[in-house]
């Protein structure tokens, strides 16, 4: 269980955390979601002890992480899979570590073995591929077989089957029971991951939710429907009380009216409906929805809209 | 949980493990031990050659003084393998993982200031003997060479070796204060050439303040013939010791105050 209370945390006049306060619990991947500059890093810098808050908590099973006398045994760990000496083999890496908490040369041939890196455990880092490193850090957050994990970005970079892999990876470890707490500034890979979500914008608590509710509640639930009498059927139901939005394509983007009312009010008036079509928002677009706001920075021209037929997430 | 009783001195065991295999698991090690080493041994014998063979001698050959003049070499590499220990850490942000694992970050700068200071006292007392015997067999064939049994050698040997590990440990403190590898050795650099800057000053301040530095301590403490306008060789060798104290007090107050 990780607990952040009120946390704040300046860097001279920038403010990156400004009073978060959020609980992650065992059994749940939880997602820690937010635009790059959102102040997912600095939360989980504090929460390891290595950056000091300027105000509020951040306890690790209600200790604070710098009274943990073996913290690998506490929480396992992965902020940046990139940050190793390159000269130092894996084998070595990990050895290393585990020695600082009393972890014995067994438990690290095992993590290398659960990570793969078996067969390349003794090569120099420096040529390990991006997949590879983040391989070796979660080898190293295991280490200490510990209940609270914390992993910042881990398919930053990743191909497919890298993602592939540490997806399957947290939902194996949520399902031990444990605390798993991962950070991303991408929805999509979050959403197929994650049952709970923890989002901020600017250092601020967003929303903190289950990933079903946050769909739930996006403002983009709409219904498409496409007619040969389009603009006829959109006139009727602009009269029940629907918005309507002309698509560039012709279809209608139908709220405010359920599809089953749309088409039996079609039907009434004897008009041909082509498509009938329920869309609910991507998790993306709902998550677009919330930050939307709270970007530092942001593309000045707005990008171009996606074409209609495109397959949704 | 039996991590959370373990007691101090495994604790201690368990953090110097850690920065033993960190310092034998690099390459960057074997050559500074390989330069601070085998350069100083052999380059003592070629002073030791060229002192015998000066014309003047007006002043008394100091036989000890070829050993430690080559040992300056030793010292700038000792001094890097010091401040390599934190700058690398800090420059490949491995450092965070070191605190994650290790949130007592004092107890690291302590465990990596032991590891390093073994592995230079062992160097330095190496170099100072091995170049020792080879500058005596050199001085010998000339007629001015010394024996190991003379009163003040032992100790000016020994002291030769401290000042290996006096500047490692300068180097360790200079790269947890400094963070970057070229600015700490840029700082290390600097302190010992200073003698060679305060010099430049006018009469007697150059020698007042010289008094303070690094090397000229260290000429005090193993010079058989110690200077007379300089401090006594007790006092230089407390001003050899409070440069490293200063030094690793510096920075265990400053890596337990900034963010990692």
């Amino acid at each position: 269980m990780i607990e952040v209370d009120q946390l704040v945390k300046r860097f001279g006049a920038v403010t990156a955390v400004d009073g978060l306060t959020f609980a992650v619990r065992p059994g749940h991947v939880t997602g820690f979601l937010g635009p790059n500059g959102a102040g997912k890093t600095t939360t989980m810098r504090v929460i390891l002890g290595l950056d000091a808050p300027t105000s509020g908590t951040a306890l690790i099973n209600q200790r604070r992480y710098d009274t943990l006398i073996r913290p690998l045994h506490e929480v396992g760990a992965l902020l940046d899979a990139t940050a190793l000496h390159g000269g130092r083999t894996a084998r070595a890496h990990v050895l290393s570590i585990a020695q600082s908490n009393g972890i014995g040369r067994r438990r690290v041939a095992e993590v290398l073995r659960l990570a793969g890196l078996e067969a390349v455990a003794g090569r120099r880092v420096a040529g390990y591929s991006l997949g590879m490193k983040q391989r070796l850090g979660i080898a190293v957050a295991l280490l200490g077989d510990p209940p609270v994990l914390m992993f910042d970005e881990p398919v930053n970079g990743l191909d497919t089957e890298g993602i592939a892999w540490i997806r399957q990876f947290l939902l194996a470890l949520a399902a031990d029971g444990r605390t798993v707490m991962v950070s991303s500034h991408l929805m999509s890979e979050m959403a197929q991951t994650a049952d709970r979500l923890i989002v901020i914008g600017r250092g601020r608590l967003i929303a903190d939710t289950t990933t079903a509710e946050l769909i739930a509640s996006s403002t983009r639930r709409d219904v498409l429907v496409r007619s040969p009498r389009a603009g006829e059927l959109a006139g009727l139901l602009t009269a029940r009380g629907a918005t309507v939005t002309r698509q560039d394509d012709g279809g209608l983007a139908v709220t405010g009216v359920e599809a089953p009312a749309i088409g039996d009010l079609a039907a009434e008036h004897g008009i041909a409906v082509h498509a009938l079509v329920p869309r609910s928002a991507s998790l993306e677009d709902a998550y677009l929805d919330l930050t939307g706001e709270s970007v530092d920075y942001r593309a000045a021209a707005p990008m171009p809209a996606a074409p209609e037929g495109a397959p949704g997430r | 949980m039996t991590a959370t009783g373990a007691p101090l001195a495994v604790r201690a065991r368990d953090v110097l493990a850690c920065e033993w295999t960190k310092l034998f698991s690099v390459r960057s090690t074997f050559w500074t031990m390989l330069v601070a080493v085998v350069t100083p041994v052999a380059i003592s014998t070629v002073v030791a050659e060229a002192l015998a063979n000066a014309p003047t001698k007006d002043a008394p050959l100091d036989p000890l003084l070829p050993g430690l003049f080559s040992l300056e070499y030793a010292v700038l590499a000792i001094g890097v393998l010091g401040v390599l220990a934190f700058s690398t850490e800090y420059g490949t942000g491995l450092i965070r993982t070191t605190f994650a694992a290790m949130p007592r970050r004092r107890a690291v700068l302590a465990a990596k200031a032991v590891v390093i200071g073994v592995v230079s006292l062992a160097a330095g007392e190496l170099v100072a003997f091995a170049s020792f015997f080879l500058v005596q067999a050199v001085l010998s064939s000339h007629g001015l060479g010394v024996s190991l049994s003379r009163p003040g050698v032992p100790g000016a040997l020994l002291a030769e070796g401290i000042l290996l590990c006096v500047v490692a440990m300068i180097g360790l403190a200079l790269g947890a204060i400094v963070r970057h590898t070229a600015g700490g050795i840029a700082a290390l650099v600097g302190l010992l050439i200073l003698p060679g800057i305060l010099a430049l000053l006018p009469a007697p301040w150059g020698a007042r303040l010289g008094r303070f530095t690094l090397l000229l301590a260290a000429h005090q403490v193993t010079a058989l013939h110690p200077a007379t306008n300089q401090f006594s060789p007790a006092l230089s060798l407390l001003v050899l010791l409070a440069w490293p104290a200063v030094a690793l007090l510096a920075a265990a107050l400053m890596i337990t105050r900034r963010d990692a």
